[in-house]
């Protein structure tokens, strides 16, 4: 199989860290999600828990400083050398799947990118946080709002692009027309596709 | 106010706000604030051409003075000086840093203590002070940081306690000279002052402070010093001093250029050669030297921070032309009451307080044509105040992981190696260290001055 790398950006309960570990496993490739985090871990001498702690994470504006191309900051530097991991994994020749990270725009240099952006309506992502998270329908929809504030400031400021903006991946999908399994089979067929196509 | 001071402060404090906000590119923002001060604020609400030309300061290249000076003199809008001067050196740091100066330098000094770790702590922070009196400290700490990681995996040390040591001791030795922080060269090209008046001044006080805060280092982090290996140092293992040198010829002619700028800069006051000319001269002889490799290292300088001044500049002036800082330092003179004590704790602490939170770069810029007009309505001499600033400047930004460029290099080395270093983490220790430098400091301003 020649090298793929599989990109899913994805909002808060739409189900999109799920289906990334499903195309993994379609495509019989390892995913770099939580993953990433223990690689990082491995690599630095870090503790999972001290790298998740930053994970993902807007850095404070008023608390950090950059100095031509340094930063004090722990959230950046934990990017900086996640963004760093991946781009060597994809220079490896290794196919992955990678669940958000700015990963669309960080190895959009990689011809064998497909990048995915996984939405879904309100309504079908409060009944699933709700499930997975056993929270109330008020607490459950606050908790989507604010992770997904969350990523999208983190987003905003490592790329130039606007999170979940369509021009900025191959696809956007809705996993709330087709549901968990459908959206998997439509992205998997996508892939081919493009791999296909190369 | 006028419309002219008014949109004079709106361009200031936006440029501030946009630095703090890092959205954009600090060169881009004090640029965009300077082009924003010369039309609106100088042409359209003073409608003052030559305000515009004394700001941009073109003319002072054609004067003997910029490459010459025989008599102090004082410097308005662009200080061209300070940036051919920032320029010059680092084309010659740049030069060093390709022959493997900085990293020989620092694992023979690990090799002369015998890879000990204390020794290697208090070496080492006495050696990010002195090279800070003379280099910038960013590259001071880049490579010192590096180093001490390397030494750390190998000697089974936490270097975090030796990484904020250090990064502590090179903003206090940048205290020392007047090229040692970008504020000192901006107060002694701004006021006239020469390297040999900082190293007497300022340096003076930093080499007291240093004895102090070495003392204070050794003790704060003395139990984090301790190696977890309790086997004996192989020096076998360790890189040699030697294999850090890329070219023994390039090596031996940075030493050669870095002894000979030391020389130019201590004896300026005799030779009456200015900073500028000092800096492009060091800048030209580096190139020549290093013959093919010239354009790689002038690719290496990092023009963002000298557009970054030259906007700075821009946006002070419009402060200065508009009589806003004349406005604040009356009103320092009027909460000090003439009390010449207090008027120096208030420069001093402010200073500090305010760089340990913002650049102290622009901060300096600013506070300079306001101590020359403190000093002219109040009769304290300029020179008082210029160490009181230089010293809260520089000092003070210790104190906090963003307060100077060099915390932050040198946090972000630690942290891509795998040693995170939140605000809690640096300020526990170094703030004391600060606070206590910092009351030395007053004393002595006090004692030497008053």
């Amino acid at each position: 199989m020649s090298q793929v790398i599989i990109s899913v950006g994805r909002e808060f309960g739409s189900g999109g860290r799920v289906i990334a570990e499903a195309l993994a496993n379609r495509f019989n490739i390892p995913i770099y999600d939580r993953h990433l985090i223990t690689e990082i871990a491995n690599k630095t001498g870090l503790t999972p828990e001290e790298i998740e702690k930053y994970n993902e994470k807007p850095k404070n504006h008023l608390l950090s400083r950059r100095v031509n191309g340094y930063s004090n900051s722990i959230e950046d530097n934990i990017a900086e050398m996640q963004f760093k991991f991946l781009r060597e994994k994809a220079a490896s020749g290794e196919s992955f799947v990678v669940v958000g990270r700015c990963s669309e725009t960080k190895l959009r240099d990689f011809k064998c990118l497909v990048s995915l952006f996984v939405l879904g309506d309100m309504s079908e992502k409060v009944k699933r946080v709700m499930n997975v998270y056993e929270l109330t329908e008020d607490k459950a929809k606050a908790f989507i709002d604010k992770k997904d504030r969350k990523r999208k400031r983190y987003h905003n400021y490592h790329c130039e692009g606007h999170w979940g903006d369509s021009r900025l991946y191959d696809l956007s999908v809705n996993s709330s027309r087709l549901g968990i399994d459908g959206t998997v089979d439509l992205l998997e067929d996508y892939i081919k596709a493009r791999m296909a196509e190369r | 106010m006028t419309a002219a001071q008014i949109f004079a402060v709106v361009i200031f404090v936006g440029m501030f706000v946009m630095i703090v906000l890092d959205k954009i590119e600090r060169h881009y923002v004090t640029l965009g604030s300077g082009l924003l001060t010369l039309v609106v604020v100088f042409g359209i609400c003073m409608r003052n051409g030559s305000a515009i030309m004394d700001t941009l300061a073109f003319k002072s290249f054609a004067t003997k003075d910029f490459w010459y000076q025989v008599t102090e003199s004082e410097s308005k809008g662009i200080n061209w000086a300070t940036i051919i001067f920032i320029a010059g050196m680092m084309v010659m740091v740049e030069g060093m840093a390709k022959a493997g100066f900085f990293r020989w330098l620092c694992m023979k000094i690990a090799y002369l203590v015998k890879c000990k770790t204390v020794p290697i702590f208090i070496t080492f922070m006495i050696m990010a002070a002195v090279l800070s009196m003379f280099i910038d400290s960013i590259t001071v700490i880049m490579f010192l940081a590096a180093v001490t990681i390397e030494l750390a995996s190998l000697l089974k040390f936490n270097p975090v306690p030796m990484i904020l040591s250090e990064i502590f001791c090179a903003n206090l030795g940048g205290s020392a000279t007047m090229c040692g922080d970008p504020p000192n060269i901006i107060v002694g090209t701004s006021l006239g002052f020469s390297f040999f008046d900082f190293l007497t001044n300022t340096g003076l006080c930093a080499g007291i402070c240093l004895v102090v805060s070495v003392l204070f280092l050794y003790f704060a982090f003395r139990k984090e010093l301790v190696s977890n290996s309790s086997a004996p140092v192989d020096m076998s293992k360790f890189p040699k001093p030697s294999e850090a040198i890329t070219s023994k010829k390039d090596f031996t002619i940075s030493c050669i250029i870095f002894a000979l700028a030391v020389l130019l800069l201590v004896t300026h006051a005799t030779t009456h050669l200015t900073v500028a000319t000092i800096g492009l001269f060091i800048a030209v002889i580096t190139l020549i030297a290093f013959g093919k490799h010239a354009i790689s290292l002038l690719k290496k300088v990092d023009y963002k921070t000298l557009i970054f001044f030259i906007g700075l500049f821009i946006v002070v002036s419009g402060l200065e032309e508009t009589g806003i800082l004349k406005l604040i330092a009356n009103f320092i003179g009027d909460i000090s009451g003439g009390n010449i004590k207090l008027m120096i704790a208030i420069i001093l602490w402010v200073s500090a307080i305010a760089s340990a939170f913002v650049d102290n770069i622009p901060f300096a810029a600013t506070m300079v044509p306001i101590i020359q007009s403190l000093s002219e309505t109040s009769g304290v001499p300029i020179s008082t105040l210029a160490w009181s600033l230089a010293i809260g400047t520089d000092i003070g930004g210790s104190a906090t992981p963003i307060g100077a460029s060099a915390n932050v290099v040198g946090t972000s080395v630690a942290q891509k190696n795998g040693y995170p270093i939140g605000w809690g983490r640096y300020c526990k220790k170094i703030a004391p260290a600060t606070v206590i430098v910092l009351a030395i400091s007053t004393v002595y301003l006090f004692v030497r001055y008053l």
